[in-house]
């Protein structure tokens, strides 16, 4: 008992209250620092903002150009966007912000991105690139290593880009794994060739090339690239496919999957959608033995 | 302007906060994915590290060390930073929109950066900071100047940091070093390329 006391009359009640006096007073001083802030620094945040980001799918994937879906909803809340833009909003979550935002309903398909080359080993390179892996760098040099001027780089900088991890680099050509990609798009910006864009999920068919040259330099360039023939918009039974610029083009709205252009396709370049891009297995090892 | 140069190389080159002083190693390994977020992290840690001299240093100098409460000082220092981190986040928020946009989320995680309060625990320390710089005497002025080139170099390195993790994780490394490993070895060979100006003298 008597420790206690020694103890108790040890400690300097003085400095015990500065202390507490100290701490207390920064306390109450910051306190009110923060509350005049606060009220001195206080946002009209607009609810419609707010109303539209909660049914945003919130995935930030940066797809539809702006930064984030908080970018995304001040940009629809301000009519400078569309709803389309973005592709990972399930189609109710839509309705629900078209009717907060007085915006038109988006009601167009769901879509996936594809890669429009089915390049890699099968088209000539110009020469050897050794170097920096991105795509960028791939075609700042000398307008890229290969000999087609619209074929995949495979540098995979879309790769790097996809949020999901939707797309691979096989066999140095690109391929979107369908049953993955949510469409954001976060890819479309990021190849330097421009050859990512979106199809229909249940499309039955694209054109695996965009290349827009001549028959004679198609050939000397890719073993698979679309020569412009045409046999496929003349052999089309719905004639859902035209030729633009030595290139055909689906309007799915009228294509019915009967694959009658897979089959005319001399390069076979129009492929199915669902399959992975064809490769040729057997041609890797037999270079390599050579 | 002798002093500010010295303040500038001690501060960003040779006592760097994070690859020479190891502290703020958490943001420093955590938001260096991408070069972008690390500028923004680095920027935000600066702004914090030299509001929180000019509040920290006064205050311990002229209430603290008269009043003999030294003893203080981390419960003061820390009470300072987590206050400020709040109003300095609503000022920003009320006065740039775009400033707050970018700095996003890494503002309030600054309060528990050590390197934050590293840098009011070291300013304080007249004499350490005194034969540092090769000046005669402390005021905040010194004192500001050192938070503004602390967050700075926080800033270079945490931004190398992301562009060597931009390429590192390109590459095929083992298995067992993939991801972070292969980080930390990144970060302990960029510190002793930065321990090399600490052969540099400065006369």
């Amino acid at each position: 008992m008597r420790m206690y006391w020694t103890i108790l009359s040890a400690i300097r009640w003085g400095k015990v209250g500065m202390v507490l006096g100290i701490v207390a007073a920064l306390a109450i001083v910051f306190a009110i620092l923060i509350l005049v802030v606060t009220k001195v620094c206080r946002i009209q945040e607009d609810e419609k903002v707010t109303a539209i980001l909660e049914h945003l799918a919130g995935a930030n994937c940066g797809g539809c150009g702006c930064s984030g879906c908080a970018g995304f909803a001040q940009a629809l809340a301000s009519g400078k966007a569309c709803l389309g833009d973005c592709a990972v909003t399930s189609k109710e979550e839509k309705a629900v912000i078209a009717q907060i935002a007085g915006l038109p309903v988006d009601d167009s398909e769901p879509t996936v991105a594809v890669v429009r080359c089915a390049g890699g080993e099968n088209a000539n390179d110009k020469f050897d690139y050794c170097g920096n892996d991105s795509c960028l760098m791939r075609q700042s040099v000398m307008g890229g290593a290969k000999a087609c001027s619209a074929a995949c780089l495979g540098g995979g900088s879309c790769t790097l880009a996809c949020p999901q991890g939707a797309i691979r680099v096989r066999d140095g050509v690109a391929s979107v794994d369908k049953s993955i990609c949510t469409s954001c798009g976060a890819c479309i910006h990021k190849c330097p060739r421009a050859l990512i864009e979106r199809i229909p999920v249940s499309a039955p068919v694209y054109v695996a090339c965009s290349n827009r040259c001549r028959a004679k330099d198609v050939m000397n360039a890719c073993k698979v690239g679309c020569i412009g023939c045409g046999l496929c918009a003349r052999n089309c039974p719905n004639g859902a496919i035209t030729m633009q610029d030595n290139l055909p083009v689906i309007d799915y709205a009228k294509c019915d999957g009967c694959k009658t252009c897979v089959a005319k396709c001399p390069r076979k370049i129009i492929r199915e959608h669902n399959a992975p891009p064809r490769v040729k297995k057997q041609k890797a090892p037999a270079k390599t033995e050579k | 302007m002798g002093t500010f140069m010295m303040i500038l190389v001690m501060a960003v080159f040779v006592n760097n906060f994070v690859v020479v002083q190891f502290l703020g190693i958490c943001p420093f390994l955590g938001v260096s994915k991408s070069t972008p977020n690390a500028l923004g992290m680095g920027l935000a840690v600066t702004l914090v590290m030299t509001i929180t001299c000019l509040i920290t240093y006064p205050i311990y100098m002229y209430v603290l060390v008269p009043l003999e409460l030294e003893f203080l000082e981390i419960i003061v220092f820390i009470f300072v930073i987590a206050s400020l981190v709040q109003m300095i986040e609503r000022v920003i928020k009320k006065l740039s929109p775009p400033l707050y946009n970018a700095m996003g989320i890494y503002l309030p995680l600054i309060t528990t950066n050590c390197a934050v309060l590293g840098v009011a625990e070291l300013v304080i320390d007249k004499g350490q900071m005194m034969s540092l710089l090769h000046i005669s005497s402390m005021n905040v002025g010194v004192a500001v100047l050192y938070g503004l080139f602390a967050g700075l170099g926080f800033t270079l390195s945490i931004v190398i940091m992301s562009g060597l993790r931009g390429k590192v994780d390109r590459l095929q490394v083992a298995r067992s070093l993939k991801g972070f490993p292969i980080t930390m070895v990144t970060a302990s060979f960029m510190a002793m390329a930065f321990y090399i100006f600490n052969l540099v003298s400065i006369d």
